[in-house]
């Protein structure tokens, strides 16, 4: 029975605690009385994961068993996350591997030829044949790859259908081949209450114009957080067009619910609360926080990246998505929530090196926002873990660095755009066209490797909200030029933090502090 | 930061064992691990037993009959016995094992277990790992037990005689309180003879909280009874009482001699232990009064008379 996730008051017993700093880690001393949340317990994995898929495609909710859905002569359309989950990237097989045979079993038995498989990467950047047969396995890769084993196309409008509008006017616009399939199966992994249901879809393989509707800075600011669907505009959206997709398609949902076990055992330490470490734990935080510091910083980088995370499997769920979703997002709340009473004047979030869009590559300023004040400020359940006007301190060193060849338009955005605003209803109407229709860009991403132009734009509503809510943001460790054009502060310790923070909450803050990953979501009472 | 302050860092709060005080608000959830067994099989190989004898020769015997004056008495009645058997005693000092392992026959000593209590000797792998050497100590779970079968029965099997310490714990006050029942009913199981031993100033010697004996070598005395063997059908609870008795009588021949203590017995005059909730006796300070009393030096006995 694994525990449940608890919040700790620091006390003059607490060790010092693990707080994750981009690629890199330390210990730090919270001041006595500050509240610690911590993610439940990683729960066991499912023994036999190749069961527990089998019974979910005989004994998917709201739809008929997989087999009956197949037959000769039909189109079927498998569709997969792509690299931005899970993070880390789970160790081979992958999960959607595993399912995605299981598919193509069942559909080879009934005899189905017409078999394509697309990556709804949406307006993420292609993913490479390596990553691609990285996450489908070898024998799939082998039997569809190069001509039916694809990344979606979100600028090639000869593969793109326009489905209509939803009742708000909503453009519905998808990839064609998937639309015009018999059966669309979409493969997914649910690793936070944001992702799979109705978003699969409508998200993975629409384009710029479908997209526009959901993410923008109106919508962000009203999903509160856009990690609990109920209470989000932006998945309020989703389901609309999830209807309208229902209208035109059949689509199959599979859904996985990953664990917490995210570090592998070289790391165990950082699966495990501090009080817990045993002396192997202690030597293995100071050998690996030693070594890694001793990294050239290519190497260091390429090493994080390397890492692949031992998840198991917690449940695999099949049926229409709009069924299927509730029971995912059930599983992923028994991993990841934990209640925590009241907010708090100031919340502290480490931020590790990864987030959904840095895999293989490097965590630019902008990621360095998006991942603090969209997903981790985001971590929370009917109200934010801060109050309104409270401080935000992240522990990231945020360097100014960029992958020219993933995110060229994150150059332009960081150098020209934020120089004039930060305020994202601002980019968004002066700026976000430009870039979404540059040709240049629209190349890079159709035929290179990159992001799509308008994707900073995004990374930047991501933290809408958090924009609109927090009094200050302080990065600790946090390069003192890139924090700046962000229109951060950056601190070199915790104190010195505290101190800049001590305008907005006073001299004595009520602090909170997430401690992730592993993941947890803090349901604020 | 340097390694120094990194280490530091690492270090506060945290015991030499690494081992971090737990924050309040978490000791609800606070897991413990599921203990493992500390391996004992090793102690009983040829060359343990061989260093064990010499470390017992060699450094326990000569450590404590340096720090005490064991008198021992009764090794005669082990001349006839054969085959394992368990020695039971009263316990009340960390001086009982060394005194009883150290006073036996060497053919005893040498095929010698020890029952130490698994919360106590067994939960740090440095304290198991010496007691396990030097007294080839297997584990006893006191308080409800996890292992559904104890060491003992197959060490008997396997021709290794015991010591056991039935009341089960260190007496806080010197006084002997009940014997648990396990004892017997091992004996009685396995049809194995019981050697009762009675030991008398250990607790004036090292009580409890002591870890090393008061100086100027206090007067011990380790006395040996007359094995007890299982009668026919006889129940452990019978058993039980005999050994109680025997170590009463043993222990009462301090004061009364050994022809005084077999009268006492007779006439029924000994009392007894019983469990601690339902002694009346004296108050607790009359009875670390009188287990402290210093043993009666008994001088040489006089040859020459004039």
């Amino acid at each position: 029975m694994s525990r449940p996730g608890f919040v700790l008051e620091v006390d003059e017993r607490t060790p010092p605690l693990l707080v994750h700093q981009g690629e890199g880690f330390r210990l730090e001393r919270l001041p006595l009385g500050s509240k610690v949340v911590y993610p439940p317990d990683s729960l066991p994995g499912v023994r036999n994961v190749d069961a527990a898929i089998d019974h979910a495609l005989l004994h998917p909710m709201g739809i008929e068993p997989l087999p009956e859905l197949l037959r000769p002569g039909m189109r079927l359309t498998v569709v997969f996350d792509d690299i931005s989950l899970p993070l880390p990237p789970m160790q081979t097989p992958d999960i959607r591997q595993r399912v995605i045979e299981h598919v193509l079993e069942l559909a080879a038995a009934k005899g189905v030829d017409d078999v394509e498989l697309i990556a709804g990467n949406s307006l993420h950047r292609r993913m490479t044949p390596a990553e691609l047969k990285r996450i489908v396995g070898d024998r799939v890769f082998r039997s569809f790859f190069p001509d039916h084993l694809r990344n979606h196309d979100a600028e090639d409008s000869a593969n793109l259908v326009d489905l209509g509008s939803t009742a708000q006017g909503e453009v519905v616009e998808l990839n064609r081949r998937a639309m015009e399939s018999d059966l669309v199966v979409y493969v997914n992994i649910t690793l936070t209450a944001m992702s799979g249901g109705p978003k699969s879809v409508s998200v993975g393989l629409a384009s710029y114009r479908s997209l526009r509707h959901h993410h923008n800075v109106h919508t962000l600011r009203h999903s509160r957080s856009f990690n609990d669907p109920p209470n989000s505009a932006m998945h309020h959206s989703y389901e609309r067009m999830k209807d309208l997709i229902g209208d035109h398609v059949t689509v199959f949902q599979i859904e996985a619910t990953l664990n917490n076990d995210t570090f592998p055992a070289s790391t165990g330490f950082l699966n495990k609360r501090e009080w817990e470490w045993n002396l192997a734990d202690q030597g293995r935080y100071l050998a690996v926080k030693r070594a890694n510091e001793l990294l050239p910083a290519k190497s260091r980088r390429r090493l994080w990246q390397a890492t692949a995370a031992p998840y198991g499997v917690t449940a695999v769920n099949a049926g229409a998505p709009g069924a299927v979703h509730p029971q995912t997002i059930a599983n992923v709340h028994r991993q990841q929530l934990t209640e925590v009473q009241g907010q708090s004047d100031v919340a502290i979030f480490g931020l590790p090196y990864i987030c959904p869009y840095n895999v293989n590559s490097i965590m630019n300023p902008i990621l360095v926002m998006s991942l603090g004040l969209g997903y981790f400020f985001n971590m929370y359940r009917n109200r934010p873990l801060v109050r309104p006007g409270g401080t935000a301190i992240f522990y990231h060193p945020v360097p100014g660095e960029f992958h020219p060849v993933h995110h060229p338009s994150y150059i332009d955005f960081f150098d020209e755009v934020l120089t004039q605003s930060t305020d994202p209803a601002v980019l968004e109407t002066k700026y976000e066209e430009q870039f979404a229709t540059d040709p240049w860009y629209i190349q890079l991403y159709r035929k290179s490797y990159a992001y799509h132009g308008v994707h900073p734009f995004y990374m930047w509503y991501w933290g809408a909200h958090a924009l609109e809510h927090l009094g200050e943001v302080i990065f600790v460790g946090g390069n003192r030029r890139t924090t700046a054009r962000m229109g951060f502060k950056a601190a070199s310790t915790l104190a010195d933090a505290l101190e800049i923070a001590s305008h907005t909450v006073g001299t004595s803050p009520t602090i909170s502090y997430l401690h992730a990953p592993p993941l947890v979501m803090a349901d604020v009472r | 930061m340097k390694i120094r302050d990194e280490i530091r860092l690492l270090r506060h709060g945290r015991d030499w064992r690494g081992r971090s005080t737990v924050p309040r608000s978490a000791d609800p959830w606070i897991q413990f691990e599921e203990e493992r067994e500390f391996p004992t099989r090793w102690a009983r190989s040829r060359v343990a037993v061989a260093v064990r004898s010499g470390l017992r020769r060699g450094l326990l015997r000569p450590v404590t009959w340096s720090q005490t004056r064991p008198v021992v008495e009764g090794v005669e009645y082990l001349e006839n016995l054969r085959g394992p058997a368990v020695f039971v005693a009263n316990h009340s000092s960390h001086l009982d094992a060394p005194l009883v392992v150290s006073s036996l026959p060497r053919r005893f000593a040498d095929r010698l277990a020890v029952g130490a209590a698994a919360d106590y000797f067994f939960d740090a792998r440095v304290r198991a790992a010496a007691t396990v050497l030097f007294f080839n100590a297997f584990p006893v779970e006191r308080h409800g037990s996890r292992r559904l079968r104890s060491l003992a029965v197959d060490l008997l099997d396997d021709g290794w005689s015991l010591l056991l310490f039935p009341e089960g714990t260190r007496s806080e006050d010197g006084w002997m309180s009940a014997f648990k029942p396990g004892t017997a009913q091992l004996c009685v199981s396995r049809g194995v003879p019981v050697v009762p031993v009675a030991l008398r100033g250990a607790y004036a010697a090292m009580p409890r909280g002591r870890n090393w004996p008061v100086p100027g070598r206090p007067r011990i005395s380790v006395r040996y009874g007359r094995p007890l063997y299982p009668a026919e059908g006889e129940g452990f609870r019978e058993l039980r009482t005999r050994m109680m008795r025997a170590v009463v009588r043993l222990s009462a021949e301090e004061e009364l001699g050994w022809y005084g203590a077999l009268r006492a017995e007779a006439d029924e005059s000994l009392e007894l232990p019983r469990r601690s909730a339902e002694r009346p006796g004296p108050a607790e300070w009359r009875r670390v009064w009188e287990s402290t009393r210093p043993l009666d030096p008994r001088p040489r006995r006089r040859v020459w008379t004039f």
